[in-house]
């Protein structure tokens, strides 16, 4: 029986962009829709007009039927009967979405008490079965606690719990584990699962992640610029894609399964990109297999929060990355792996060990002018989100152009051709020097950090996280931008990565870092199919792929007892 | 931490800052040029001798850190010395003239807290429309008026013309007193509704954009009650915080609405004391703001962690 049903659903603004063009797919009850697409395909606005939240002013077309009733145009009050009783939310950060100023209780209490009239007592029992329902340690403790309080996974718990206090047939989930760690991701996929088959509701799964939506949805569509692409058997969709933007995917999403060459992958508009010259140089130094050109010897951090108990982010950590090489660092949030990065370029102090650069100490955090002038040229760092580490008002030929007059007495003639020089090289051209960060997309984005941190020539290129906050696509390109500047000019690199599928592509080396410490370190391709380590199994294990066995993942879990 | 911990720390800080200002107060009266006894003694011409007398009696001729102790002395038991001017105690003047100014500053604070409330609401879930504009606009040239003018032209509207209102004193027993405030109310009130509505604007737009109140409304609750429970409770820090931070302007501002509406109030009084020389009568008015000041944005601070539960864990939590 069909339980949601929207067709040929579109959706325009008031100024007259198209967002939704033509949508039509089907849920029906106790089955598992993937909706799979990058940012800004459309796959949120679907799952909200769902429950006819909108945005202000867009004018829609079709129909968006759920359970038989049609919900496009509806007054306002069966609007808000769909969302007590239909349909179900989960949403992506559960950190942003449960009111940080009330506590769980009231959270999952809220409606029951002000749209159910049950009493207090009643809703609390009730909150407390949900919140066991969902695995929750100790649920009636968690009733008086407030979110911040709780971890991100135990929080996205009480969020599923909070969406099913009205028994929805149909629960939409919008990228319900995309800001959480990939094993706590395991154990709230398979929570969701659980509370699906037992419900028998309907679940439409929304994510950018192809690897997920092939293993735990039944039938998948493919949106892209608010059309849907393809439609299938998920796991037919991902192993034989039919739409050539899937099969471009398909091939610009990372896996960890399968082993190829670290080739180009060509895909969507990198062909700006692709077509940049490739010229290969010689490596500017001899690899001298002696010396690492980073060294970093056995460095620890440890942080003295005012009243509470101090934290080891990073306990006797020892890396060294030969010239021309990449190591990358693999942990979960709070593995220390940001703090390892941050010691290295020179943004905190350790507070033991020594870091060595091109076999110069730069273990102290730079004071003056001079110093921290002459570890920036050895260090350079990439930001995770390219948004926040460009300043909006300078333009990035300005900002490169600023970088290179900080350190170099370039005239400005020269200065003007070496930052078209380096626009080239990341794949950008003339016309992007005078562009502002907001003109710019986030992969352009990060070019241009990119090209900003290469302007100085480092002895080491750090990369924080660099394409966790892109899209698939874009990550597939800065991927690739990466792994052609090290074959073109030898760079260093250490790779600060949380995604295991990633670091496959671009490192050759790799260490596994849990509570601060290192646990694991060897090749790439080794450490990846014969992981040693029982942390790193669990890692790999949890990364979704189409033949996932949550039960086996979750039997893991408990027999190890590795906790996140 | 513990809340008494939190709360005596507050409170240890609240002593030092009234001590500093203290220091500040009593000093600032040796940098003003003018001698208090030569107008004590004005029109006379004294003889030595009679300048020597009223020197001691005022304790003008110990140094002036023994002065300061003596003071001090005083105010910690609610004696803040005479009035050169009355020849009263300064307790006794500003006695009389306390509840006045109390009484404008609070229905003046009801007045800003009720429009500036409707109007930052009202503009923040119209946000981007004309309502919003024109509200915006409406406030920002109430802010613009300065409060002597804003008292001339109610008193002319109100009280001459129309005739609805008193334009002088302040009345006899509490309705009458409620009834001669309400204009000098309004004056002191116009100027500061501006910060309250666009700072309740502000902070209710930025929590209208949060996803806890996209997640509040996917769960079927009605849209007043997402924004009661939702946007309004969480928009309340910085309303709060800038609230606390105007109640020194208004106990400033009140002194010109007094003059303007010949109400005896402090603020009137502070004026003319300082015009006179009256040090110890400045002195305790000044201190008297300080102290009101200091403790009404303290009594805010004690109560954040019961407005944000995150700010009881310390800045850590997020």
């Amino acid at each position: 029986m069909t339980l949601l049903d929207i067709s040929d659903y579109t959706l325009d603004l008031p100024d007259g962009t198209r967002l939704l063009d033509g949508v039509s797919l089907t849920v029906a009850v106790g089955e598992t829709v993937g909706l799979v697409g990058e940012s800004g395909s459309g796959k949120s606005l679907t799952a909200r007009s769902v429950l006819g939240m909108q945005p202000r002013g867009a004018t829609t077309g079709g129909s968006v039927r759920l359970d038989g009733r049609e919900v496009l145009g509806a007054p306002a009050g069966d609007l808000l009967a769909v969302r007590r009783s239909s349909a179900g939310m989960v949403f992506q950060d559960p950190r942003a979405g449960i009111n940080p100023m009330r506590t769980i209780g009231d959270h999952l209490t809220e409606t029951l008490r002000l749209v159910d009239g049950r009493s207090k007592s009643d809703a609390e029992a009730r909150a407390v079965e949900l919140l066991r329902a969902v695995r929750l340690p100790r649920p009636e403790d968690h009733l008086r606690q407030y979110p911040h309080e709780l971890s991100g996974g135990m929080l996205q718990r009480v969020m599923i719990a909070g969406a099913l206090t009205s028994s929805p047939r149909l629960l939409i989930c919008d990228e319900p584990t995309t800001a959480l760690d990939v094993t706590t991701q395991a154990e709230i996929i398979s929570v969701l699962g659980e509370q699906r088959a037992t419900r028998g509701m309907g679940m439409l799964f929304i994510t950018h992640d192809l690897n997920l939506a092939a293993s735990i949805c039944d039938r998948v569509y493919v949106m892209n610029a608010g059309r849907v692409e393809e439609e299938g058997d998920a796991r037919r969709v991902f192993r034989n894609p039919q739409a050539a933007y899937t099969r471009r995917l398909v091939a610009a999403t990372p896996t960890i399964a399968s082993i190829g060459p670290l080739g180009p992958v060509v895909i969507g508009e990198a062909t700006d990109a692709a077509s940049a010259p490739r010229s290969v140089v010689e490596l500017p130094r001899a690899v001298d297999a002696e010396a690492p050109m980073l060294d970093v010897r056995s460095i620890a951090k440890t942080y003295h929060l005012h009243g509470k108990p101090p934290v080891r982010a990073v306990v006797d950590a020892s890396i060294e990355i030969p010239l021309g090489s990449a190591l990358a660092v693999v942990g979960e949030s709070g593995s220390g792996k940001s703090t390892l990065a941050r010691m290295i370029v020179g943004l905190e102090s350790a507070d033991t060990g020594e870091i060595l650069v091109d076999g110069v100490v730069r273990t102290a955090m730079p004071r003056r002018r001079a110093e921290r002038l002459a570890h920036s040229r050895s260090v350079q760092m990439v930001f995770q989100d390219p948004y926040l580490s460009l300043d909006p008002r300078i333009s990035a030929g300005r900002a490169i152009e600023d970088t290179l007059r900080l350190h170099s007495t370039l005239t400005s003639r020269d200065a003007r051709t070496r930052v078209l020089d380096l626009l080239e090289q990341v794949g950008l051209g003339e016309r992007h020097a005078t562009a502002v960060p907001r003109t710019l997309s986030g992969g352009q984005r990060q070019r241009v950090a990119i090209a900003r941190a290469l302007a100085v020539e480092p002895d080491v290129l750090v990369m924080d996280e660099a394409t966790s906050a892109l899209d698939v696509s874009v990550q597939a390109q800065v991927l690739d931008l990466v792994a052609g500047i090290r074959r073109e000019r030898g760079l260093t690199v250490l790779f600060i990565s949380h995604d295991l599928a990633v670091v496959r592509r671009v490192c050759e080396q790799t260490v596994v870092m849990r509570s601060g410490e290192i646990v694991e370190r060897g090749a790439t391709a080794t450490l990846l199919e014969r992981p040693r380590h029982p942390y790193t199994r669990l890692l790999l294990d949890s990364v979704p792929r189409p033949d996932w066995d949550l039960d086996a993942l979750a039997a893991i879990d408990r027999t190890e007892g590795v906790p996140a | 931490m513990t809340a008494g911990r939190r709360v005596a720390g507050k409170l240890g800080a609240l002593l030092l800052t009234l001590f500093l200002a203290s220091l500040l107060v009593f000093f600032s009266r040796f940098l003003v040029p003018g001698d208090p006894v030569s107008f004590l003694l004005r029109g006379r011409k004294p003889t030595p001798e009679a300048i020597a007398q009223v020197t001691a009696q005022y304790g003008l001729d110990l140094p002036p850190w023994q002065q300061y102790l003596q003071w001090l002395g005083g105010v910690l038991v609610g004696d803040f010395g005479r009035s050169l001017q009355y020849r009263q105690d300064v307790t006794t003047v500003i006695g009389e003239r306390l509840p006045v100014t109390l009484g404008l500053v609070l229905m003046a604070g009801a007045m800003i807290a009720i429009v500036g409330l409707t109007a930052g609401i009202i503009a923040a879930l119209k946000r981007g429309r004309v309502l919003d504009r024109s509200v915006l606009v409406f406030l920002t040239m109430l802010g613009a008026i300065p409060s002597f003018v804003g008292s001339i032209v109610l008193i002319a509207v109100f009280a001459v013309q129309l005739g609805w209102f008193p334009s002088f004193g302040s009345g006899e027993g509490f309705l009458d007193t409620l009834y001669h405030l309400v204009l000098p109310s309004i004056a002191l009130a116009v100027v500061f509704v501006v910060l309250v509505g666009k700072v309740t604007r502000s902070s209710m737009v930025d929590q209208l954009g949060r996803e806890h109140v996209e997640v509040a409304t996917s769960r079927g609750l009605k849209r007043g009650t997402v924004i009661r429970r939702h946007v309004l409770r969480n928009a309340i820090g910085p309303i709060l915080t800038v609230s606390g931070l105007l109640v020194a302007g208004l106990l400033v501002a009140s002194s010109i609405v007094e003059a303007a509406f010949g109400l005896a109030g402090i603020g009137s009084l502070l004026v003319q004391s300082v015009d006179r020389l009256d040090f110890p009568v400045v002195q305790a008015i000044v201190l008297f703001v300080v102290f009101a000041f200091v403790v009404v944005n303290a009594i805010i601070d004690i109560l954040e962690p019961w407005i944000d539960p995150r700010s009881a864990a310390g800045a850590g939590a997020r």
